[in-house]
């Protein structure tokens, strides 16, 4: 009987990503082995988030309320709109302090061949808050990858009928890096994306 | 073991965390999976090596009939980089990809496929009429395959015939077809832009200039042929029209 609720845990445990059977046994195990009320907020904090967590009904970002915890405040700017793929993006953006404004997101990035199609990323919904909103400049800050650039590439193209600056965050070499070891499709980048100093 | 070849990216499928399982078309191993260990951080070894398209040397591990393989390395060759700078020729090229992905079976080697392909990319790089390339890709493709539509006699007796059946992938006589008229027909302009696409070298092709008319009904009929013997359309069709639509 307890073989059966540990390997329950294990199974259930290896669907998560990147953990495999033997990660998974080890985590189990762990658990097993901790503080009750740690283990229990583990599984509590799971089901909240199962059971609260739904996308802010302007950006789609992650919340527990109708607006996310950006779009309701008010000392964002609201001229600029970020446009990313996924939530987990934003979390990534706000750590590095560097953007003040407010985000949208795509909810995935556009593929012809895995039918990856514009009606199925929140691109109308983009083009809405767009054509209604005071927003100024849309900086498009998808995966710098194909499926990011053809994405940029078809949102800039929608938003051509409106007076609307359309920017692309810039390709380059990530810091820390040695321009040795840079691939030449990289370096292009980096090259055509200089600035003046 | 580690195996060395030349490849080409046709799609990258995103694993875990930031890892990728990437698909190549290889001249000595057909189409092959690999997998690759975190390209999707900022600082990967891997750089912008493993985007579709990209021609590279590879090199990778694993037992001889291991279904993935781990990639090692992958130098590029040529990365068709202009391909992917445009979303029009993009497209285009996602319908060769999607093609090539959907009729050759994995680790069957076939040289011609392979160096079709190349010669495509190189033109598709060079030129500016990608639908008549997509199109000269299709027929040669699917006549390397063993799929080629037949449109210029009756697939049954070699009699003259004008109408296509999809069942038969073939147009039919009259005396064949038993009096089942078919609804697709094949006019003598199409039969003659056919048989220039399937002749021609890839590298001159550009050089048929057809009526966008014409290169229409040519392109729905192949697309119809493809579409029944895969038993779905192509995903990058329905996107192109999609988008032009
Ligand atoms: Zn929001
Ligand atoms: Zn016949």
């Amino acid at each position: 009987m307890e073989q059966g609720i540990i390997e329950n845990l294990i199974t259930e445990l290896t669907k998560l990503p990147g953990i495999g059977r033997k990660t998974a046994q080890r985590l189990a195990f762990f658990i097993l082995s901790m503080p009750a009320e740690d283990a229990k907020g583990i599984a509590r904090a799971i089901i909240e988030v199962k059971e609260k967590a739904h996308f802010c009904k302007v950006c789609f970002n992650v919340t527990d309320n109708e607006l996310c915890h950006i779009c309701s405040n008010p000392s964002r700017d609201r001229n600029k709109l970020c446009v990313v793929e996924e939530p987990s993006n934003i979390m990534v953006i706000e750590r590095s302090k560097s953007f003040d404004g407010l985000y949208h997101v795509l909810l995935g990035a556009l593929s012809p061949i895995d039918g990856y199609t514009p009606d199925r990323l929140k691109i109308h919904e983009l083009i809405e808050r767009v054509r209604k909103d005071s927003i100024q400049e849309v900086i498009i800050a998808t995966n710098p990858n194909t499926k990011g650039e053809m994405t940029a590439q078809y949102i800039r193209e929608m938003l051509k009928p409106f007076s609307v600056k359309v920017t692309r965050i810039a390709y380059g070499l990530p810091i820390g890096g040695d321009i040795e070891f840079a691939d030449e499709v990289t370096l292009s980048k980096a090259l055509e994306g200089r600035r003046e100093i | 073991m580690l195996r060395r070849t030349e490849g080409i990216v046709l799609r990258t499928i995103p694993f875990g965390e930031a890892d990728l399982i990437v698909t190549y078309l290889t001249g000595d191993l057909g189409l092959i999976k690999a997998f690759a260990k975190s390209p999707r951080k900022i600082k990967s070894r891997f750089g912008s090596s493993l985007e579709p398209l990209t021609h590279s040397i590879i090199s990778f591990w694993g037992k001889e009939d291991t279904a993935l393989p781990r990639l090692t390395q992958s130098d590029i060759i040529h990365p068709f980089k202009s391909i992917r700078d445009s979303l029009n020729s993009f497209l285009r090229a996602s319908e060769i990809i999607e093609i090539t992905l959907n009729f050759i079976p994995e680790r069957d080697a076939n040289r011609n496929v392979y160096s079709l392909l190349l010669h495509i990319l190189q033109a598709l790089e060079n030129q500016d009429n990608p639908k008549i390339l997509v199109n000269h890709y299709k027929i040669k493709f699917l006549k390397l395959v063993g799929f080629a539509p037949k449109l210029d006699a009756c697939g049954r007796c070699g009699r003259s015939g004008t109408s296509f059946y999809l069942s038969h992938g073939s147009v039919l006589c009259e005396t064949c077809a038993r009096g089942i008229d078919s609804p697709v027909k094949i006019s003598a302009a199409v039969l003659k832009l056919f048989t220039d696409l399937t002749t021609w070298d890839t590298l001159k092709v550009h050089r048929i200039k057809p009526s966008d008319i014409l290169l229409s009904e040519l392109s729905d009929i192949i697309n119809m042929h493809i579409k029944y013997i895969l038993s779905k359309p192509l995903k990058s069709e329905a996107f192109n029209n999609s988008i032009s639509g």
